[in-house]
């Protein structure tokens, strides 16, 4: 029995960060359905987002107001506003002057912007680890009291249900209005899209703008859930978010959802049956092996050549 | 020659006849070097700020051989790779002397360069013992070694008679080195140890470590790495109702881990070197400390200073500041400094040098365990 739940916690465990991993990995998912192009900036957009997540909540502290969903709620749209203009301003700066060139130069352009945040936030708020405060504590206990107990704190809780009310907004989303279904046309032929009147800039910038949504949302998500952001984090996680997306297949947001709850579990499971060492080896050798024999991903569409 | 071309000539040669004029002034460069930013860099700060308060003090009463000593303040972040940049910076500006590095991991390279060069380096943090092994006559410390702290640690848990413990690190050369120590003591004290584990640093998610440590059912856990990491294990640890009690060298003792780990960090223990900034022989320089508004009792203050002595002492001892002449001084003399009396063995380790168990408070402050 013990054994059994200590499976169980370390699965809760690896579905929770692996939500995470999901919401961020959407964000880098759609860019490239859409434009073909890695948003290598997108972990410091979710670092932005977790930062001003918490400069709201100090802000309220200060104010006096301690109703804690109403905490929650200004926080996530200061998050979200900000990170969505910063997803916005990248694109218009960093992307949509050098479109159509060769591959590499969106890349380069994306990897500096990406530096260039990093060390923005650096300098703004300095570089030590700051402490997030502790605002959702408290878990469900499952078990007896003397063995292993099973937690399921409400943070996680949090996590699970937002992450997945997030999905399904997306989903119905992308395959019910009008501005999804235009992102569904540019994503399989731009330049038809645009010869059949669609907007193709705006809908590119409004992608750009739903994935720095999500990556805000997990932004306050995992800064609560964690407990500390410093300017590097983003860029750790977004590694990981966009190994995510590859093994789903990149350009498939169920792929997305998909790759980040596998790769969270492969992640939480290494940790916990073999060591903590061996964690990044294992996630990253599931990728390698999923690339091998599935180069498009697990829901990835294979790329058909037209002749 | 057209007039353009002779202006510039002009302009060059007063150029370089100011500098060499400039140069007549007659300074000491010490080299200071460490985190100024990073996650550790509130280590840092005690460094320099030990440091410059020496250098002042130092040229308030007339500088070395009468000449005045001037810092030059680099960054290494506390990584490697940084760390041997700043330390070919500081060759190329014929810096002689260096206060420095802070971590281990970043004196290690930046140390072959300095015994390399001829430059005369004193470490007043880093703690792995590695540095001082190689046989180098350049590299001296003014703090203990890993293979004194650990023991320390180690012996106190055993002493606490516990059932099981859990060694965790953060696989770099100061965490894992110390965590290593610490695991060797208990070994020979014969403390069952349930794991031996490392974490990466940098990662923010523990809570499959956490879950690891619930299911072996330990009474404590020594971690062997420095306080960021150390305040989110103590904050996910304590949300999922572990019980153990955790213990770390000095690299986490400091308020930023109260910041991160809250009330988590109560009963956190710690290894610090001895409370220099409490002796009667320092109260002066503490005093001294307050009037400018900075802290002494940082574990890396007062070594910092100390450095900065030794290094005048040792140019005057020795009559010269060439630095192999400096470093026999300092490994012949006796020297009384804020940290006691400090006298060198051969590889450049302090011959005594102690650690206390302190245990930490949710306020930032400690107090000695027993």
């Amino acid at each position: 029995m013990q054994d059994l739940l200590y499976f169980f916690q370390q699965l809760i465990n690896g579905l929770t960060i692996g939500s995470t991993y999901a919401l961020i990995a959407i964000g880098y998912t759609m860019v490239y359905g859409i434009i073909g192009m890695i948003n290598f900036a997108h972990g410091e957009i979710y670092m932005i987002g977790a930062y001003t997540a918490l400069i709201a909540i100090t802000g309220l502290a200060t104010l006096g107001i301690a109703w804690l969903p109403l905490i929650l709620i200004v926080a996530l749209l200061c998050a979200v506003i900000v990170s969505s203009s910063m997803g916005w301003a990248v694109e218009r700066i960093a992307y949509r002057p050098v479109r159509g060139r060769h591959r590499l130069i969106p890349l380069i352009s994306a990897i500096g912007m990406s530096i260039f945040l990093q060390n923005y936030v650096h300098l703004a708020q300095g570089s030590r680890n700051i402490g997030f405060p502790a605002l959702m504590e408290g878990s469900f206990r499952f078990g007896s009291a003397e063995g292993f107990q099973l937690s399921l704190s409400y943070m996680q809780i949090t996590i699970f249900i937002t992450t997945l009310v997030c999905m399904t907004i997306l989903s119905l989303f992308i395959s019910r209005s009008r501005i999804g279904r235009a992102c569904r046309a540019v994503s399989q032929d731009l330049g038809m899209a645009n010869l059949l009147g669609i907007d193709t800039n705006r809908i590119i910038s409004a992608t750009f703008v739903i994935g720095a949504a999500l990556a805000a949302v997990a932004g306050l998500l995992l800064g609560m859930y964690y407990g500390s952001v410093d300017p590097l984090f983003g860029f750790i996680a977004g590694l990981k978010a966009f190994t995510a997306a590859v093994l789903g297949g990149i350009g498939s947001i169920p792929g997305a959802m998909l790759g980040g709850l596998i790769l969270g579990v492969a992640e939480s499971m290494t940790s916990g049956y073999l060591s903590g060492e061996y964690k990044d080896v294992v996630s990253f050798s599931l990728l390698i092996l999923i690339l091998l024999f599935k180069p498009t991903g697990l829901l990835g569409k294979p790329e058909v050549e037209k002749i | 020659m057209n007039t353009s071309v002779k202006k510039l000539v002009t302009a060059v040669s007063a150029s370089v006849a100011l500098m060499a004029a400039g140069q007549a002034a007659a300074e000491i460069k010490i080299g200071i070097a460490g985190p100024m930013t990073g996650p550790v860099a509130q280590y840092g700060d005690m460094q320099f700020s030990g440091s410059r308060m020496a250098i002042e003090r130092i040229n308030a009463a007339g500088g070395v051989m009468g000449e005045e000593l001037v810092a030059v303040e680099v960054d290494d972040v506390c990584d490697p790779k940084q760390a041997v940049t700043v330390a070919n910076r500081l060759v190329n500006e014929g810096v002689q002397y260096v206060v420095g590095h802070l971590c281990s991991s970043s004196t290690q390279p930046a140390s072959d360069i300095y015994e390399d060069e001829g430059i005369l380096m004193i470490t007043p943090a880093s703690t792995s013992p590695e540095i001082t092994q190689r046989g180098y006559e350049l590299v001296f410390r003014t703090i203990g070694l890993d293979s004194m702290q650990g023991p320390v640690a180690g012996n106190y848990i055993a002493a606490q008679k516990p059932e099981r413990v859990a060694v965790v690190h953060d696989k770099q050369q100061y965490g894992e080195g110390i965590a290593t120590a610490v695991r060797d003591t208990l070994n020979d004290a014969g403390v069952e140890i349930a794991m031996f584990e490392g974490i990466t640093a940098g990662d923010k998610d523990f809570s499959s470590l956490v879950t690891k440590i619930k299911q072996a059912d330990v009474d404590y856990v020594y971690y062997g790495g420095y306080h960021p990491e150390l305040g989110l294990i103590l904050r996910q640890a304590r949300q999922a109702d572990v019980d153990a009690k955790f213990m770390g060298p000095e690299g986490v003792g400091n308020k930023d881990i109260n910041t991160i780990a809250g009330d988590a960090a109560e009963g956190l223990l710690v290894t610090l070197p001895p409370a220099f900034d409490q002796k009667e022989e320092n109260q002066e320089l503490v005093a001294a400390f307050a009037e400018k508004g900075e802290d002494p009792s940082g574990p890396f203050v007062l070594p910092s200073y100390t450095a900065v002595q030794l290094i005048a002492e040792g140019i005057e001892m020795a009559d010269s500041k060439d630095p192999f002449e400096v470093a026999s001084a300092l490994r012949s003399g006796t020297f009384e400094t804020p940290i006691g009396t400090v006298q060198y063995d051969k590889a450049g380790d302090l011959k005594a040098f102690e650690f206390v168990v302190y245990e930490w408070h949710a306020d930032g402050s400690k107090t000695p365990a027993n």
